[in-house]
């Protein structure tokens, strides 16, 4: 299974309704987002006068470039399929998940370095400064496809707000599901230039927008060797000291939960 | 009567000084509660600033009001300084902020009451940190005043302290700046005092 | 100050007994619930509370909330709409953002400075009431009841109007948002079909869709949209005409690049083409249309040679979209536009639009102009008194006739006006503002200072702070649409193809009125009870009007909420022309007032030299200037980059993202900058950019300086003269970069 998006630019109409469903449902702070719309154009192109949009979002690539920097300590971690096969892997704070091809982040885990941000080739990963806590600025977010949405039985919330049915959700891996019959009449993703990630967010439209788009938003491969590094000083500098402190501090708080009601109730 | 019960004290009597101007708490009693407290700081000259303003005015609880409802509730066209930190730090009232704050009330066993207020207006804040004190919850009173108060609070007296016409907000902000920052240098710690 | 202590040494050393006022405790005790560390939980799990219906514009899409701890977190389509269905747009989606915008109106509030520069203090709700009532009743008892004058806008303030115009008994109420925007277009085809168009056009279902102007996609309405799009994809060519090449054109057929304000023109010579080549509907025109023969020989001049010329477009392009229409009429799609107050020349250019529908005979078929049947509710407010037409201002006693009698309901603002300041012919002395803002909507502030300055009491309900508030005597807070009862919503399925279904929906809360504010009902009965009128209130609460009204389709708020917010009910065949439908090709009425009883054109002022035409419109993310301050929208599209043709461009050396100001013809500099935006796709002679940015406001936290300010360039209104509207891109810029002023010659 490999979830997909197909974005249909003959339907869409450059409105916006999707990026600011995507920060109500996850409280996106701004200027942030996880998905983005763009205006193309107007420019003279070889097919005639153009323009478009391009409405970007994680592609959830076959093969994630932000995956294989995170620097955090891998963990053993089973997944469960729909049908309740399972699979164990090692898995650092990001993974691309064995069953529905999804690319995920653990908070929790997320050491905020911002590695995978850089990694990434459209730009779809930020550092949200919102969910920093005492050992980080902030931790790695991006769109999960909405993934605990679509495990719920609903659309992704960009999916249900859009007007026009732009947005196309569904498995690129079953033939007959939507998105597969866009990839048959031509719906491609933005491939990165000279590389092969396989990314699942596709685009469909008339040739002259999609010539537009694919020139203005081609993008290269990330510069590795300084991903690398800043993943690298990153694991360095884990605050060992500061996490003891924590589990004191933690363990308090926990104390103080213990107390309950009546007390409080003593000191109206 | 430990230091803690004092500082609730403290936070109870700053969190009054925030309340809608009425004649009601507002009389003669409270400024010279006030005046009080200045003194002891050492800041007599601000309290005296207060009563020259105080006693210039036909009408010094008016006076109080206009400036409480400009600074605080609405002006015209905008309000200056909107006692809520969802407002500095998610830009509208009841926003992820605003969320987390109720979540940490909740988390030491408490919540708002109906006719109140959201959860992250500063009387409501100092309230909840007059409670950590009277329960001796000094760390939950540090980490509150670090992670959901000290955020925005700074924000908000820099707008009071640049925008307010009257000196009593302008030295109450500073009071309350006082009482609620200064482990904020020293880092997560336990208050010792 | 200086506090030489630090706190930790003053509770060492101080005694603070003195200091602790004993305090009513508001933080209580509750379970305790810890929250999960930092994944964003998303909405979908959050209470839905259904009966929205969104206000961010007047679309009024039908909504549910998402609502966690009392805070509503997200806003969604209802999924039992057959309307907007699960689909809102980015303004809806931000609706939020204006709920908890911390400008709004809290508490009633009185202006203890002067007016125009308010003190304003928080006061309570009785004594606001008092004030209110008792001023009002001083104006009535020692003036009558024309001594009020009422400027209300919006669904909340239909109550408060009615009883200002019925038990009150003034004339002196006057509703804007006409002679800005749609208004010539309802009047012309008022003129022409005998009822305003709307924009009820059968999108999907059409073989043809004709824009004039039209930028469908940067304007957005959701169901128009997603006719819109449904017509499109069930193969509907698209013809654009538009100076610039705009979200419509990007999808269109046939781009017609036509120089503005020929637009007239355009259509004479393609009516007088499909006259002459009898391409036009016989039978419609036999059974439907009035003045066939005047209107043939008014229109008779417009070859495709002499628009071609005048239009700046070839003359085959002309005739292609012509044939176009008529190999495909009648199931061809004439939008009547929405804001149509242009050039000045504009409702001969209305009455055209209609007219070609109507040779086309597009009226009642598939694809055409098709107005849905919708369920009928009846409404409920206060009783109709008739108050004689001694004070109606509207009226010239010698003649004993209107004096404009082609006007909307209510009173024209400028008699109004001029009946306040000067106190002739009787002395207005007390003014009700609920939800509008005249300050903005109408041309002419200070004459509207100087009504202000004119009254013994002014009031203001509405829900934020907007200019004219700071006139208000006593300010009174409303709830906003998410927070209140009031407006009941019909209509049909969006796509008149499948299956007839009609809808009523009324508004609910989706979280209960922060704060004090209190809704239209409350504020008017209580005004109304200090007035001495108690006995002719015709409801006590907002539910009960509401309730009343649902009555009349034998509905309920209680039985709407258990169909989730809608009622669903089966629905009429739309299609089908009614037999005394008439279109008034040429209009006698039209002609006895002095102006062509034909669609006529008239042309508008030239681009002087070294200047360009300033062109603006719709950004898909704002709705006029209310949007400006929402940080998620602000967000979305920060600012609005001036669009400037490439040629034009590379000749005086500008390029893409090149920060400049305007100066228009007559020497109005703009306050603020934006950026170049260099493109193929707009005429040489025009500049275009989005309406809604460049706040003057100080205070606007988030969108002041963004961009640049269309309006406060736009310094000639060309009076439209059937209508005395106010036409708005008669006006002509330059551009200054680096504080040179650069000439925009082609």
């Amino acid at each position: 299974m490999q979830y997909g998006m197909i974005i249909d630019l003959e339907r869409c109409v450059g409105c916006h309704a999707c990026t600011i469903a995507c920060r109500a449902e996850w409280e996106v702070p701004v200027p942030y987002q996880r998905n983005w719309v763009k205006r193309l154009g107007p420019t003279m192109t070889d097919d005639g006068m153009a323009s478009t949009y391009y409405p970007g979002l994680c592609n959830h690539c076959d093969k994630p470039p932000c995956v294989a920097e995170c620097p955090a300590d891998p963990v053993e971690m089973t997944f469960t399929a729909k049908n309740s096969k399972t699979k164990t892997m090692n898995v650092a704070a990001t993974w691309k998940d064995p069953f529905d091809g999804s690319v995920q982040i653990d908070k929790d885990r997320c050491l905020g370095c911002g590695a995978c941000a850089d990694a990434c080739p459209y730009g779809a990963r930020y550092v949200n400064p919102a969910l920093a806590d005492d050992d980080s600025a902030g931790k790695a977010d991006k769109c999960t496809y909405c993934k605990p949405r679509v495990e719920a039985g609903l659309d992704p919330a960009c999916v249900q707000t859009c007007i026009t049915g732009a947005r196309i959700f569904g498995d690129l891996s079953d033939p007959n599901s939507a998105v597969s019959q866009y990839v048959k009449k031509g719906a491609k993703g933005l491939e990165v230039k000279g590389g092969h990630i396989g990314p699942n967010s596709r685009y469909y439209g008339n040739k002259k927008d999609m010539g537009l788009l694919f020139a203005d938003y081609t993008p290269e491969l990330a510069d590795m060797a300084s991903v690398k590094r800043r993943a690298m000083m990153a694991s360095m500098v884990k605050p060992a000291m500061k996490k003891a402190k924590d589990i004191g501090i933690l363990g308090l708080a926990g104390a103080m939960l213990v107390k309950g009601f009546s007390e409080n109730e003593d000191n109206k | 009567m430990s230091p803690s019960e004092d500082i609730a004290r403290v936070y109870r009597f700053l969190s009054q000084c925030m309340q809608y101007p009425d004649t009601e708490w507002m009389n003669e009693e409270f400024f010279n509660v006030l005046y009080n407290l200045l003194g002891t700081l050492g800041a007599l000259e601000d309290g005296v600033t207060i009563k020259k303003e105080i006693d210039n005015s036909a009408d010094p609880i008016e006076d109080l009001q206009v400036e409480y409802t400009r600074l605080f509730i609405n002006g015209v066209p905008h309000v200056v300084a909107p006692p809520y930190g969802s407002v500095y730090m998610d830009k509208a009232l009841q926003g992820t902020f605003a969320g987390n704050t109720l979540a940490f009330y909740r988390e030491k066993g408490f919540g708002m009451e109906d006719d109140a207020d959201f959860p992250d207006h500063l009387i409501h804040e100092l309230e909840f940190l007059s409670l950590m004190a009277e329960e001796h919850d000094l760390a939950g009173e540090e980490e509150f005043l670090k992670k959901l108060f000290r955020p925005w609070y700074g924000l908000f007296q820099a707008r009071v302290t640049e925008e307010a016409h009257h000196p009593y907000y302008r030295v109450i902000v500073q009071l309350i700046d006082f009482f609620t920052k200064e482990e904020e240098k020293d880092g997560f710690q336990p208050n010792k005092a | 100050m200086a506090f030489n202590l630090t706190r930790r040494k003053f509770l060492q050393t101080a005694s603070l007994a003195a200091a602790s006022v004993p305090l009513a405790k508001v933080v209580s005790a509750s379970t305790g619930i810890s929250r999960s560390a930092l994944e964003a939980k998303g909405t979908f799990g959050d209470k839905t509370v259904t009966g929205g219906i969104c206000e961010m514009c007047f679309w009024r899409c039908q909504l549910v909330g998402k609502v966690r701890d009392g805070r509503l977190m997200k806003l969604e389509g209802n999924p039992k709409s057959i309307d907007n269905g699960t689909a809102i747009c980015a303004r809806g989606n931000a609706g939020v953002q204006l709920l908890y915008d911390v400008d709004r109106l809290k508490y009633p509030m009185k202006n203890v400075g002067k007016r125009g520069e308010p003190k304003w203090k928080r006061i309570s709700w009785k004594e606001a009431l008092d004030e209110c009532g008792s001023k009002l009743k001083k104006t009535v008892d020692q003036y009558g009841a024309q001594g009020i004058c009422v400027f209300p806008h919006g669904s909340s303030a239909k109550y408060p109007m009615h009883y200002f115009e019925r038990a009150v008994g003034t004339h002196n109420v006057s509703e804007a948002s006409f002679f800005q925007c749609r208004g010539i277009r309802d009047t012309a085809y008022v003129a022409t079909i005998g009822k305003a168009p709307g924009e009820k056009i059968d999108m999907p279902n059409t073989k043809v869709l004709f824009f004039i102007g039209d930028h469908l996609g940067e304007n957005i309405h959701v169901s128009h949209i997603k006719q819109y799009i449904q017509g499109l994809q069930n193969g509907a060519k698209l013809i654009v005409a538009d100076p610039r090449f705009s979200a419509s054109a990007a999808k269109a057929d046939i781009w017609v690049q036509i120089k503005p304000g020929t637009d007239t023109a355009y259509m004479l010579a393609i009516m007088n083409y499909l006259v002459k080549n009898n391409k036009y509907d016989k039978a419609f025109v036999e059974d439907h249309t009035e003045g066939f023969d005047e209107f043939f020989a008014a229109i008779k001049e417009w070859t495709l040679e002499k628009a071609a010329k005048e239009c700046d477009i070839p003359a085959e392009q002309i005739k292609e979209v012509a044939e176009m229409l008529a190999a495909n009429a009648p199931h061809v799609g004439i939008h009547p536009g929405r804001h149509v107050s242009w050039h000045g020349n504009d409702f001969q250019r209305q009455r055209a639009l209609a007219c070609l529908t109507g040779i086309l005979g597009a009226y009642y078929v598939k694809g055409g102009w098709v107005p849905a049947k919708g369920p009928k509710v009846g409404g409920v407010s206060w009783a109709k008194e008739d108050h004689g037409q001694e004070f109606d201002l509207n009226q010239d006693h010698q003649k004993d006739e209107k004096i404009y009698p082609f006007k909307p309901p209510g009173t024209p603002t400028e008699l109004i006006r001029d009946c306040a300041i000067s106190g002739k012919p009787y002395p207005i002395k007390s003014c009700v503002v609920w939800g509008q803002n005249p300050l903005q909507t109408i041309p002419g502030q200070q004459k509207m200072k100087d009504l202000f300055n004119a009254m013994d009491f002014v009031m203001c309900v509405d829900v934020m702070p907007t200019d004219v508030t700071a006139w208000a005597d006593i300010l009174l807070p409303e709830p906003s649409y998410l927070e209140r009862f009031d407006f009941i919503k019909t209509g049909t399925q969006w796509d008149l193809s499948k299956e007839h279904q009609q809808y009523i929906s009324a508004r609910m809360p989706l979280v209960p009125p922060m704060f004090e504010r209190k809704d239209q009902i409350y504020i008017t009965n209580e005004i109304a009870k200090r007035m001495g009128h108690e006995a002719k209130i015709p409801v006590q609460t907002i539910e009960e009007l509401v309730d009343k009204s649902l009555a009349t389709a034998n509905l309920s708020i209680e039985k709407l909420k258990a169909e989730d917010g809608i009622h669903i009910q089966p629905g009429k065949d739309p299609y089908g022309v009614p037999e005394d439908f008439t279109v008034m090709l040429f209009n006698e009425e039209i002609e006895d007032t002095g102006h062509p009883g034909a669609p006529t054109y008239i042309a508008v002022p030239d681009t002087p030299e070294g200047y360009a035409r300033l062109l603006y419109g719709r950004a898909p993310v704002h709705t006029f200037n209310r949007s400006q301050n929402n940080v998620w929208l602000h967000n979305a599209m920060p600012d609005n980059p001036v669009w400037v043709n490439d040629k034009v461009a590379a000749k005086i050396g500008l390029v893409d993202g090149d920060t400049v100001g305007f100066v228009n013809s007559e020497g109005v500099e703009s306050r603020t900058t934006t950026t170049v935006k260099v493109t193929a796709g707009i005429r040489k002679d025009c500049v275009y950019m989005y309406h809604g940015y460049g706040s003057a406001n100080p205070l606007m936290t988030i969108g002041v300086g963004a961009g640049v300010d269309d309006q406060s360039l736009i310094t000639k209104l060309a009076i439209d003269p059937e209508t005395g509207c106010s036409g708005m891109r008669n006006n002509f810029v330059k551009l200054i970069k680096d504080g040179k002023v650069l000439d925009l010659s082609a």
